[in-house]
């Protein structure tokens, strides 16, 4: 009886495992397939590097460097401002005594993490959008900036978890020795906790830039989508903002289409990577901890 | 023990949800009936994909309503209604029904003679007009000064020669102007591009609203916007938009449908040939008073 289930749970498990390793591996075959078809009419280089997006004109031209700037840009933006303030709210964390209260903050940060992205997108075209356009007095607070505001609050909880745990642990590690040598709480924290974080705080970034990378809804609302190259307080728009908006309108099969598919497979590359990276920087600093 | 059965069960019991989930996908096709007379019961609709889901949202409710067709008239079979909608453009659309591909064809601009002449005993069914205000913010002085824009003084504005308030009007003050367009490659630019910029570009910094209701939303919030909101949003938004006629023309349902008023464009169901039964009691739904009702809620202006 008891080795029929351990046979049956076994079984269904490696079925399970393999339909979502499946499943990973279809999408990107697919999104491979739809994508390459444009090459045939237009060079990889060009499209990569090419300024203007144009798929509807009748000398169609789609070239995607503005919005890959774009992206780039906002997502550096989000990780530079919730960075600093991730990484604050990590060592208060850290050093937090009262596990009532870490509990708390932790649950927030938990809600933070769970507001659906279009409520995010809606406060910052609200909020965001109208502050920068009082602030900087400008016609329309539409861009990069904006984005990146949004962007930074919606990354600063997998900041702060993964650089919490790493700090936890230090602290935990050093706290009797800090104690018997007599320093202070704050000096043992800046001089110990915060170097010997250095590595998580290296992949939370990473995290945090390909996570800011792929949000599409909150980024679209706040960013006005105008393909052209993007400055701190002009408009942007991104590449994920650009399938958004156009795929539900281009002609099943047309040069548009493919575009808008090629466009996600240049994205999921640069997703790829950075998740690539962000294991083996991992995987070194375990390996480097133990 | 306990707890691996319990596991197991699990297991097991999402296993059978997950292979039901596929089944009843699958299991459209039902063992054909030795009908005297093949039924059709499947229409597809292929074309505009600005009317798509127009007739996407028809179809639901119609399907709500019957499930067999045998409910909708005792003579037809007793068989699941499929309508079929794909969105593939407006061209496509006429394409397919030249090519004699689909049973229905959607187009949202004017068919013209020689693809009509391509089609043998050509039909179309007028469901209505899509028609698009241009509109700013009722704080904008614009407002107190006229209430209409002319063709060439709107193509301006969205081109990028007048980039400030006051070149429009010398009494304006000379705040930037806030352009706002849906995506350019989508169907509510085409008509307004069609209407009112011909070849000229739309300046590339404008701001895209990802919806109509986002692009309504920037208007109402910021002053200095101006953009084209579709009809139906300006009767949903009374007061806080402030549309313009275009070249004294005013946008009214009247003047959309009799085709006077020009940022707007026709929303067409092609035809080739009669109508089976089953068709034309679809169609008739469509141009229901209810069907037009659907058509109205989804922002177009209905053909009455």
């Amino acid at each position: 009886m008891e080795q029929t289930f351990e046979k049956l749970f076994s079984i269904l498990s490696t079925i399970f495992t393999v339909i979502s390793v499946v499943l990973l591996f279809l999408v990107i075959f697919f999104i491979t397939q739809e994508s390459m078809l444009i090459f045939q009419e237009v060079n990889f280089l060009d499209f990569i590097s090419g300024l203007t997006w144009n798929p509807l004109a009748s000398e169609p031209t789609v070239g995607i460097l503005p919005m890959i700037l774009a992206t780039f840009y906002v997502s550096m933006v989000a990780v530079l401002i919730s960075l600093p303030i991730g990484i604050g709210c990590a060592l208060e964390l850290a050093a937090l005594e009262n596990e009532r209260l870490k509990g708390f903050f932790t649950s927030i940060l938990a809600v933070l993490a769970g507001i659906p992205s279009v409520i995010y997108g809606f406060i910052g075209l609200l909020v965001v959008v109208k502050f920068l356009e009082k602030t900087f007095r400008l016609a329309a607070g539409e861009s990069i900036l904006s984005g990146g505001i949004v962007l930074a609050v919606m990354v600063l909880p997998y900041i702060v978890s993964s650089v919490t745990e790493t700090m936890e642990k230090s602290y935990k590690k050093y706290k009797e020795t800090s104690l018997a040598l007599g320093v202070s709480k704050s000096y043992m924290l800046r001089a110990l906790i915060l170097p010997n974080a250095k590595g998580a705080i290296l992949t939370s970034m990473i995290l945090a830039f390909s996570r800011a990378m792929g949000e599409t809804m909150a980024v679209m609302m706040v960013m006005g989508n105008s393909p052209i190259l993007p400055k701190l307080l002009g408009k942007g728009e991104t590449i994920s903002a650009l399938i958004a908006l156009e795929i539900g309108t281009a002609g099943l099969g047309s040069l548009h289409y493919h575009a808008l598919f090629t466009s996600g497979f240049v994205l999921m590359m640069f997703l790829i990577f950075l998740n690539a990276l962000f294991y083996l920087i991992k995987k070194n600093l375990t390996e480097h901890l133990e | 023990m306990n707890r691996k059965v319990l596991t197991a069960l699990f297991l097991v019991v999402s296993l059978a949800f997950g292979l039901v989930g596929c089944s009843s996908q699958a299991g459209g096709s039902k063992p054909l009936e030795d009908a005297k007379t093949q039924f059709k019961s499947e229409i597809k609709f292929y074309g505009s994909t600005t009317l798509a889901p127009v007739l996407s949202q028809l179809s639901t409710n119609f399907n709500e309503h019957y499930a067999t067709w045998d409910k909708v008239d005792s003579q037809f079979a007793k068989k699941d209604i499929a309508i079929y909608v794909s969105g593939a453009g407006s061209s496509a659309g006429v394409k397919s029904i030249i090519d004699g591909v689909s049973d229905f064809g959607m187009a949202s601009r004017k068919v013209s003679d020689e693809e009509k002449s391509k089609i043998e005993g050509y039909q179309e069914f007028k469901l209505g007009m899509d028609a698009l205000t241009i509109s700013v913010n009722p704080k904008n002085n614009l407002t107190k000064l006229k209430d209409s824009l002319t063709t060439e003084e709107i193509k301006k504005i969205f081109a990028g020669e007048f980039k400030t308030w006051n070149d429009v009007d010398p009494f304006l003050p000379k705040t930037e102007i806030v352009v706002v367009t849906r995506d350019i490659g989508g169907g509510a630019h085409e008509v307004f591009q069609k209407a009112i910029m011909g070849d000229a570009k739309v300046r590339a910094d404008v701001i895209q609203a990802p919806s109509m209701g986002a692009l309504v939303t920037k208007i109402i919030e910021n002053e200095n916007a101006i953009g084209y909101a579709s009809y139906g949003m300006v009767n949903q938004n009374k007061g806080k938009l402030a549309p313009f006629k275009v070249d004294g023309i005013e946008s009214t349902s009247e003047n959309i449908l009799n085709g006077t008023y020009k940022v707007s464009r026709p929303l067409i169901v092609l035809k080739k040939g009669d109508l089976l039964p089953q068709e034309k009691a679809f169609m008739d739904y469509v141009v229901s008073d209810e069907g037009m009702d659907i058509i109205e809620k989804l922002g177009f202006v209905p053909n009455r």
